[in-house]
């Protein structure tokens, strides 16, 4: 009897999950069907699911007109994601490893210090001055990533790990006269491995998508990342459609075109679809990873 | 092993400081740039070397980078001896986000604004006084309207310099019709609302994936349908009369004009002229209108040739053209400018940003290089001073720089519409509000809910989505408790008084 029941609200889910994610991969299909249109018939009949009238001259037209540029673009995104990654994943297991450390005093002052900054946080305003004023990161490669070097959620998820590994394990390396460099880097690190990977995807994925930093430090065309790119057309065109526009007297500029945005929108989902499938497991696996203790 | 991992986070930490001292390098070679070219100018006379932040909304285009580096860099060296940086930010950041950001902490540069914009920020002591530097921006002065420098001063203080001069009375007044379709339904002009109305039907029974109107709001155009006032409006909740020689503003939504206004708006809502679309998609409107699926829009000077280049892409054929639904009432004109830059409060040396703005407007020769670069690289001129562009990026955007003394046509815009247009602001009149700016603080709170009440209530009546009479009186309890009268009051207060003083 269970097992019938259990059978049917199975299927139900496996219905339901189906049609949540055909809802949202709609979307999607739309984008990369529309970049594959000509831009006259997208005009004139809207979208549709198959491309209308295929042609592949949109990304021609993109490659041949801003090629430089997106080559640019996509080469600083994959160079801060790669940076941000690892950087980012060696300060916050550095951090987790310090406050899960059995014994230290301050531990827990540390980590109220990083609990803190999850509730309350300075503002937009002092955190822009700091950053420019102080810290220089404006028109840096590094201001495109340091400033997330450390995310708390991340740190706490990476901290519970650290202290499901039996404590002996730490203790006996100790007696055997290792300190805490070689704990960390031949202890924690390897046997935190799954944990690893998780922020890793976590940090990467956030670094790759990340348009506000770009947004409030970077002015160089130079420094800008693909979803930045992104965000300043879709930006701009808004604008112009909102009728905001009429306040800088009527300004009239051709909006880009349709077809257009849609290429664009692929160029800058796609390194992420191809990789997700993939690594999406260890996500799922990571995140109930040092949830439960024994 | 162990002495390695050491070295190895020494050697780590040691990058990092070294990647975040990066920043300071860039900085030293930028100051002997600086020097290297000190020497090279000799033109800019006794002025002392400076560097100037230009901030620019939209897209910055490959052959902009090209010569913010190359010709625009030795000419501003030449004229004024300083060095602009153009910094382009995403038009979501005007008036408001990184601006603001920039403003509040004190970072030296220069942008434009609008009005709404400067009081606030004038408010906040964001914006330098620029009065003291006026003289230093002569040929600017020559070329843009007295009028428009009133518009941007708050008791008596220049805060902001406008650029742009431009017939643009009767700013969507008329209606811009797609004269190609009106001329294939046999038709040859637009008079009156009947008319209009004529033709879209006519258009609508050969075009039936046609929209009508590609926007919500008419009020304008149809001001000879529903009142004789010359009605001019300050903002979304008054209006002045400019047929009337006094002091009154006017409660627009409190008025019989607006009730007979969304009458004919929703008319033209359950006709179909409005699609119905469009009380949840605004933005789409736009794009209709771009992509040619559209039969009119609302018209000001400009827009035949501004907006054919766009809508050609879609429709080759297509012709645009503007009427009015009426006669006998003066166009008004806010003033001819088309922005106007202002310059932040911490700038060390805003008398060289006045000086980069007269550059602006100074001469043909600037201008052709500001708006259009080259010539032989970017574009080519004909005899009759006709324009081809031979490179399609945009520079400092035209919009900006349009000036009817110095603007080139190119050769698609026919001789009749060039004479037209220059001829636009012909018997038109400055609004009798232009120059007058409303300070919000003593009803702040009020004008927030107002907005909001508008946004909910009044824009939908307005735009003839909902039935004025069955929706209007909540709308108005909305409205009275949300303090429409005491706004009223106060903005009448202030009015009076400036009025007063300027007439």
């Amino acid at each position: 009897m269970a097992t019938t029941e259990s059978k049917g609200l199975m299927i139900f889910f496996y219905c339901f999950i189906a049609v949540f994610s055909i809802i949202c991969l709609i979307p999607f299909v739309l984008a990369v069907s529309g970049s594959l249109s000509t831009e006259a018939r997208i005009a004139a009949e809207g979208y549709s699911f198959l491309p209308r009238g295929f042609s592949l001259e949109t990304y021609q037209f993109l490659f041949g007109s801003k090629a430089e540029q997106i080559i640019r673009a996509y080469s600083v995104s994959l160079l801060v994601t790669a940076l941000g990654t690892v950087s980012a994943v060696l300060v916050t297991t550095a951090y987790a490893y310090v406050v899960s450390v059995k014994g230290f005093r301050f531990k827990n002052v540390l980590a109220f210090f990083a609990y803190f900054t999850m509730l309350f946080s300075g503002g937009t305003l002092p955190w822009y001055l700091l950053s420019t004023k102080y810290y220089h990161l404006n028109n840096t490669l590094i201001g495109l990533f340091v400033p997330y070097l450390l995310n708390v959620f991340l740190m706490f998820l990476m901290t519970n790990y650290f202290r499901s590994i039996p404590h002996e394990i730490v203790e006996s390396a100790e007696i055997d006269g290792a300190g805490h460099m070689r704990i960390f880097f031949s202890m924690m690190i390897p046997l935190g491995r799954v944990g690893l990977v998780t922020i890793s995807l976590f940090y990467a994925l956030q670094f790759w998508n990340d348009f506000y930093l770009p947004l409030m430090l970077v002015s160089n065309q130079e420094l800008y990342t693909i979803q930045y790119m992104m965000y300043n057309m879709m930006a701009n065109i808004q604008f112009l459609a909102s009728g905001n526009a009429a306040q800088v007297s009527g300004a009239i500029i051709a909006p880009p075109l349709e077809t257009a945005k849609m290429a664009m929108t692929c160029l800058t989902v796609l390194p992420i679809a191809i990789l997700y499938p993939f690594l999406q497991r260890f996500f799922v696996r990571g995140i109930v990873v040092g949830s439960v203790k024994g | 092993m162990k002495k390695n991992r050491v070295w190895l986070s020494l050697f780590l930490t040691f990058a990092f400081l070294l990647s975040a001292c990066s920043s300071g390098n860039n900085g030293s070679a930028n100051t002997n740039a600086g020097s290297k070219e000190e020497s090279a100018s000799e033109s800019a006379g006794s002025l002392a070397p400076a560097k100037l932040t230009i901030v620019l909304y939209g897209d910055e285009t490959n052959r902009m980078k090209e010569l913010a580096k190359t010709e625009f860099y030795d000419v501003i060296k030449q004229e004024i001896n300083a060095e602009v940086e153009f910094q382009f930010l995403p038009w979501s950041e005007y008036a408001g986000g990184k601006t603001d950001l920039m403003l509040s902490t004190g970072e030296d540069f220069a942008t434009y604004t609008d009005i709404n914009y400067m009081v606030k920020s004038v408010a906040k002591g964001v914006y330098a006084d620029l009065t003291p530097y006026l003289d230093t921006a002569p040929d600017l002065s020559a070329n843009v309207d007295e009028a428009s420098f009133t518009a941007f001063q708050l008791g008596g203080k220049q805060y902001a310099i406008p650029v742009g001069n431009k017939p643009n009375s009767a700013e969507f007044y008329s209606v811009l019709v797609r004269q190609d379709l009106l001329e294939e339904v046999g038709m040859t002009s637009v008079s009156s609302l009947a008319e209009l109305e004529e033709f879209y039907d006519k258009v609508h029974a050969i075009h039936p994936e046609l929209i009508g109107y590609a926007s919500t709001d008419a009020r304008r155009m149809l001001l000879y349908d529903y009142t004789d006032k010359n009605l001019y409006w300050q903002n979304e909740f008054i209006a002045l009369d400019e047929s009337a020689e006094d002091d009154q503003i006017i409660s627009w939504f409190e008025s019989e004009d607006f009730k007979k206004y969304a009458g004919l708006m929703h008319g033209w809502y359950q006709k179909g002229i409005i699609p119905k679309y469009a009380a949840t998609n605004t933005p789409q409107l736009q794009s209709d209108w771009n992509s040619g699926k559209a039969i009119f829009w609302a018209g000001t000077a400009a827009r035949p040739f501004e907006g054919a280049a766009t809508i050609s892409q879609a429709v080759p054929e297509a012709k645009l053209a503007n009427y009015f639904l009426g006669t006998g009432r003066p166009k008004i004109s806010r003033g001819t400018y088309s922005t106007a830059f202002f310059v932040s409060s911490a700038a060390k040396d805003p008398e060289r940003y006045v000086m980069f703005f007269n550059l602006l407007q100074k001469n043909q020769e600037l201008y052709d290089l500001f708006a259009y670069g080259i010539e032989g690289t970017d574009y080519t001129l004909d005899e009759n001073g006709r324009l081809t562009k031979i490179n399609n990026d945009a520079l400092i955007p035209d919009w900006l720089l349009m000036n009817k003394n110095f603007i080139r046509f190119d050769n698609s815009v026919p001789e009749d519409f060039i004479a037209e247009y220059k001829a636009w602001d012909d018997g038109a009149i400055i609004s009798k509000g232009a120059g007058f700016n409303f300070d919000n603080t003593p009803v702040k709170n009020e004008e927030t809910k107002l907005n909001g009440v508008f946004t909910e209530y009044l824009a939908p009546i307005g735009s003839g989505f909902v039935d004025y009479d069955e929706v209007y009186p909540k709308a108005l309890e909305k409205l009275k408790a949300a303090g429409l009268d005491k706004y009223i009051a106060e903005y009448q207060k202030q009015y009076s008084e400036w009025y007063a003083k300027h007439n």
